[in-house]
C-alpha cells in the first residue's frame, strides 16, 4: 500500500515503515474513535461523503506532494491556480467554446503558471516566497481581469464533469483515486519519480550523477499547477460558475494533508497514497466533529492540534531512527 | 561622535540603498498626486507603517533566524480578540500587554518546540497557523468582538502631526529591537544562528536561546500588531488578519532581510514596510482597487526576489553562464 517502501534513494539506510504505520495508524484510531462514539460516522454513505469531501483538496494536495519530495517545501499558490482555472473555464465556456477547448486551455493557462514558479525555484528562488508573490499576482490578475465579480458558464454543457455519478460515486471522489494511484505509480515506478525523490533526499549526489535538480524543479511545480488546475476545472463546472474565493484556504489545507501524511519537509520521502490518506484523515476528522456538533472555531483548532501532534510524532520517529 | 559614525558604518551596506529606493517611490507618487505628499496622507502612510511595520519585523526576525514564522496573522487575530474583550474593564496598557504576553508564550513554545524537536519551522508554524486560528474563532464566540469604549480607540489614533499613539509605538519598538538585535549578545546570537547554524553551534553558541528569543519576539510583535489595531478599529474580527503574511514577507525582504538568513536589519524591515505602504497609498490616491494593491505587492516581491537571486547569489550568475556554454557545446557537437 505504502508505495514508497522499495524507492532507493540517496542513502545506504534501510527504509523504515514506521512512519507509513504511523499514518494509517492515525486513519484507524480515527475510525475506531468514531465507530464507538457516533453510529452514522461509519456506514457505507458517510464513507462517501468523507472520500468526496476530501477529493478536491486531496487532488491539490497529492499532485503537491511532488514539490515537497522534491525538496521544494510547498506552494502557496495553489488556491489562486485553482480559483484562476475555474474563472477561466467559465470564461471560455461562456464565450461558447467546447467543453474539450475550454478543459484544453486552462490546463495550458495552469501549465504557463507552474512552469514559471518551476523556474523561479530551479535558479535559486525560495519556492515558499515565490508562490507567495506569484499567488498574489494570480488573485490581483484574476480579480481585475474579471472586475471581481462572479463569472458564470451561461451553459449546462460541462455540468456533467460536475454532477455525474458513475456507478454511484462522484466523478470528483473518481479523479482523486485514480490520480493518487497515478501519481503513486509515477514517484515509485518511474524514472521521473525516482530522480524527484534522488533530487530531494540529496540535491548534489543526484546532479553528480547526471540529474538537473532544475529541471526536476520545473516538473513538480508543473504537476502541482495541473493538480489545482483539474480542481478549478470541477468546481466551475458544478456550480457552472467560476469565482475567486471557491478556494480560498486550499493551500493550507492540502499542505495540512500532506503533512498528515508523513511526508519529510527536507525532501526525499513522502508518498502520494500517504497525502491521500492525510486528507481522508482530515475530511474524516471535520466529518466526524460535524456529526457530533462541534462548532467551527473547536474544529478548526482540533485540525490544527491533529497536525502539529503527527508532524511532531514523526519528526520524533525519524530523529530516532537516525541516531539509531 | 565616533558612536553615531560606528552606528552609520553598521546600518550603511544594508540601508542606504532600500532608503534610496524608499525616496524613488514617495518621489514618483508625490509629482503624481499632489495629494500624496500632503501631511494628512503622510500620516495615513504611518498608519499603515504601524501594522505593516510591527508585522514585517516579527516575520523578519524569525528569517535572520534562518526559520519562517507562517503564523503571524493567527497570532495577531487571537490577540486582537484578547486585547478587544479585556480592554474596556482594564484599559489600554494592560490589555495590549497581555495580548502581546500571549503571543510572546505562543512565539517562546513554538520556538522551543523548533528546537528541541528538531522540526521544521515551516511545518510547526504551519500546524500552529490553522490551531491559533481555530482558537480565534473558539474565544470569540464565532463573531466579531466589539468594545464599549471608543474613547479607548480614539486614544490610539488621535492624530499628533503626521504620526499617532500607534504609530509612536511601533517606531518605539523599531529602535528597541533594533538596539537589541545589534548591540546584546542575544540579539547578535539570532543572527549567528541564522548565518551559518553549525558554525554557531561550533563556536559555543547554544542554540535554544536564539530560536525561543526569534520565536518569542515574533509572536509578541505580531500579538502587539493586532492588538493596537484591533483596538484602534474598536472591534475584532476571529477570521482577521488572514493575509498578513504576503506585506508583511514583501516588506521585511524590500527591508533586505535576506531569505538565507543571518543578515537583515531593524531599520531596513523599517523602509521596506514604508516603501511598500507608500506603494498601496500612491495606488489607493489613484483609486485602485483591493485587488490592485494585492497585484501590486505580488510583482513587488517578484522583482526582489528576482533582485536577490541576481545580486546575492553569484553562483545564479555562473550557474546561467554553465547552462549557455553546455548548449553551445552541445550544439557544437551535433554541429561537429
Amino acid at each position: 500500500m505504502t508505495g514508497s517502501g522499495r524507492v532507493p534513494t540517496g542513502g545506504a539506510r534501510p527504509r523504515s515503515m514506521i512512519v507509513p504505520l504511523a499514518v494509517v495508524g492515525a486513519l484507524v484510531v480515527l475510525g475506531v474513535i468514531g465507530w464507538v462514539t457516533t453510529p452514522e460516522f461509519i456506514t457505507y454513505r458517510n464513507f462517501l461523503n468523507i472520500i468526496r469531501a476530501a477529493a478536491l483538496i486531496g487532488i491539490i494536495a497529492v499532485t503537491m506532494t511532488l514539490i515537497t519530495i522534491a525538496g521544494s517545501f510547498f506552494s502557496l499558490s495553489v488556491s489562486q491556480t485553482a480559483a484562476m482555472s475555474a474563472i477561466g473555464f467559465a470564461a471560455f465556456m461562456s464565450w461558447g467554446w467546447p467543453v474539450w477547448s475550454a478543459v484544453l486551455a486552462v490546463i495550458l493557462l495552469a501549465s504557463v503558471v507552474g512552469v514559471l514558479q518551476g523556474g523561479a525555484v530551479a535558479l535559486g528562488g525560495n519556492p515558499i516566497v515565490v508562490t507567495l508573490a506569484v499567488g498574489a499576482v494570480l488573485f490581483g490578475l484574476a480579480a481585475w481581469l474579471t472586475d471581481n465579480k462572479t463569472v458564470r458558464t451561461g451553459t449546462y454543457a460541462a455540468e456533467w464533469i460536475g454532477t455525474s455519478r458513475p456507478l454511484g460515486i462522484p466523478t470528483q471522489t473518481w479523479a482523486f483515486v485514480l490520480i493518487a494511484l497515478l501519481t503513486a505509480v509515477m514517484l515509485t515506478r518511474t524514472r521521473f519519480g525516482r530522480e524527484v525523490t534522488l533530487v530531494g533526499a540529496n540535491r548534489w549526489a543526484a546532479a553528480t550523477v547526471g540529474i538537473r535538480p532544475g529541471r526536476i524543479a520545473v516538473y513538480v511545480f508543473w504537476v502541482s499547477a495541473l493538480g489545482a488546475a483539474l480542481a478549478g476545472i470541477f468546481t466551475a463546472a458544478q456550480f457552472s460558475q467560476g469565482r475567486l474565493d471557491h478556494f480560498d484556504g486550499a493551500d493550507i489545507d492540502a499542505i495540512a494533508a500532506i503533512l498528515v501524511g508523513g511526508a519529510a519537509i527536507q525532501g526525499g520521502e513522502g508518498s502520494a497514497l500517504r497525502t491521500a490518506v492525510g486528507a481522508v484523515f482530515i475530511a474524516g476528522l471535520q466529518n466526524l466533529m460535524v456529526l457530533r456538533g462541534f462548532s467551527y472555531g473547536v474544529r478548526v483548532f482540533f485540525v490544527g492540534l491533529a497536525i502539529l501532534v503527527s508532524v511532531s510524532a514523526y519528526t520524533l520517529l525519524r530523529n530516532r531512527r537516525r541516531l539509531a | 561622535m565616533t558612536g553615531v559614525r560606528r552606528l552609520a558604518a553598521r546600518v550603511e551596506p544594508m540601508v542606504w540603498t532600500r532608503l534610496a529606493l524608499f525616496i524613488g517611490v514617495f518621489l514618483f507618487f508625490a509629482v503624481l498626486n499632489r495629494r500624496f505628499a500632503s501631511p494628512n496622507n503622510i500620516f495615513t502612510i504611518f498608519e499603515g507603517f504601524a501594522w505593516l511595520g510591527l508585522a514585517a519585523l516579527a516575520v523578519g526576525v524569525t528569517i535572520i533566524a534562518g526559520e519562517l514564522d507562517l503564523s503571524v496573522g493567527s497570532t495577531a487575530a487571537v490577540s486582537g480578540i484578547i486585547a478587544v474583550s479585556i480592554v474596556d474593564d482594564i484599559g489600554l496598557v494592560p490589555a495590549v500587554l497581555i495580548a502581546t504576553l500571549a503571543g510572546l508564550l505562543f512565539g517562546a513554545v513554538q520556538g522551543y518546540l523548533v528546537h528541541r524537536l528538531k522540526i521544521h519551522s515551516l511545518v510547526l508554524t504551519l500546524g500552529a497557523l490553522i490551531a491559533l486560528r481555530g482558537l480565534a474563532f473558539m474565544i470569540s464566540g464565532e463573531n466579531t468582538v466589539a468594545m464599549e469604549n471608543l474613547d479607548i480607540a480614539f486614544v490610539v489614533r488621535r492624530q499628533l502631526g503626521i504620526f499617532s499613539p500607534f504609530s509612536l509605538v511601533t517606531i518605539a519598538v523599531f529602535a528597541l529591537v533594533g538596539l537589541f538585535l545589534v548591540y546584546t549578545r542575544y540579539g547578535r546570537e539570532i543572527f549567528a544562528a541564522g548565518g551559518g547554524r553549525s558554525e554557531a553551534a561550533a563556536a559555543g553558541v547554544p542554540l535554544v536561546r536564539p530560536l525561543v528569543l526569534a520565536f518569542a519576539l515574533s509572536g509578541s510583535i505580531a500579538a502587539l500588531a493586532g492588538a493596537m489595531t484591533s483596538i484602534k478599529s474598536g472591534s475584532a474580527g476571529p477570521a482577521a488578519f488572514e493575509q498578513l503574511l504576503l506585506p508583511a514577507a514583501t516588506a521585511a525582504l524590500i527591508g533586505g532581510v535576506s531569505l538565507l538568513g543571518g543578515k537583515g536589519s531593524a531599520a531596513g524591515i523599517a523602509v521596506g514596510a514604508l516603501t511598500l505602504r507608500s506603494i498601496s497609498s500612491g495606488l489607493s490616491l489613484e483609486g485602485a482597487p483591493f485587488y490592485v494593491l494585492t497585484l501590486a505587492t505580488g510583482v513587488v516581491l517578484i522583482v526582489v526576489v528576482v533582485l536577490e537571486l541576481l545580486v546575492e547569489r553569484p553562483e545564479i550568475r555562473a550557474g546561467l553562464r554553465r547552462w549557455r556554454d553546455r548548449r553551445r557545446m552541445r550544439t557544437g557537437v551535433q554541429t561537429g
